[in-house]
């Protein structure tokens, strides 16, 4: 199915106005997903400025946006500068190699996620969830 | 219906032949993980050689036999 062309618009417009944002389950603060946790600990963990998109609300007409926008399927989706950069897999692996802090220009700080926020995700420097619809 | 794990790493290899492909179970028949070597991936993202994979095996994903591919790539 096609996808609704006035979401589309709108989700278009807050990747032009968030270098670094992100499509998850649930919130920064409650995520409702293991692999959107996962990526909200990696950006807490490099200390970046980010947006959150919970796409729980509106689940499958923004699936349908984001396979038109990206042609990628499946939640939680990271995007820097409006591209996509991928899922909780290729987030993870980008930490890891460095990648990730080069790509959204902080410093690496060797970031090591402690085990303790692998479980409860902690930090306050995230931006109040958006609102679609 | 459990996903047939040695199709799909057959459909991953015609898709991009040469490649060393392995695909496993990570639960239930329908969670799994592909670990994909290819040539191809040279000068692509990330996001890019997760899609070729991905575009590899999306029947498998229509049709409901898969649910979750976790994706790793690496170059030979």
């Amino acid at each position: 199915m096609a996808a609704d062309p006035e979401l589309k618009a709108q989700v278009e417009q807050i990747l032009a106005e968030n270098p670094v944002l992100l499509f998850m389950k649930g919130t920064p603060e409650a995520p409702r997903c293991g692999f959107s946790m996962r990526v909200v600990q990696v950006l807490e963990a490099l200390g970046v400025e980010y947006g959150a998109i919970d796409v729980l609300p509106a689940l499958q007409p923004l699936r349908e946006v984001t396979q038109e926008i990206s042609d990628w399927p499946t939640f939680p989706q990271l995007y820097a500068k409006g591209e996509l950069v991928g899922g909780c897999d290729i987030v993870e692996e980008m930490l890891d190699s460095g990648e990730l802090a080069e790509l959204l220009g902080v410093e690496d700080t060797d970031a090591e996620i402690p085990e303790a926020e692998r479980i409860l995700p902690g930090g306050s420097q995230t931006s109040p969830p958006m609102q679609l619809g | 219906m459990a996903a047939d794990l040695r199709e799909l790493e057959e459909m991953i290899r015609s898709a991009l032949p040469g490649a060393e492909v392995q695909v496993l179970d990570e639960g239930g028949g329908d969670h799994l993980r592909a670990i994909v070597s290819s040539a191809e991936f040279e000068g692509l993202s990330r996001i890019d050689q997760h899609r070729l994979v991905r575009a590899a095996v999306r029947s498998r994903f229509d049709d409901g036999t898969i649910h979750a591919l976790s994706i790793q790539t690496s170059t030979p």
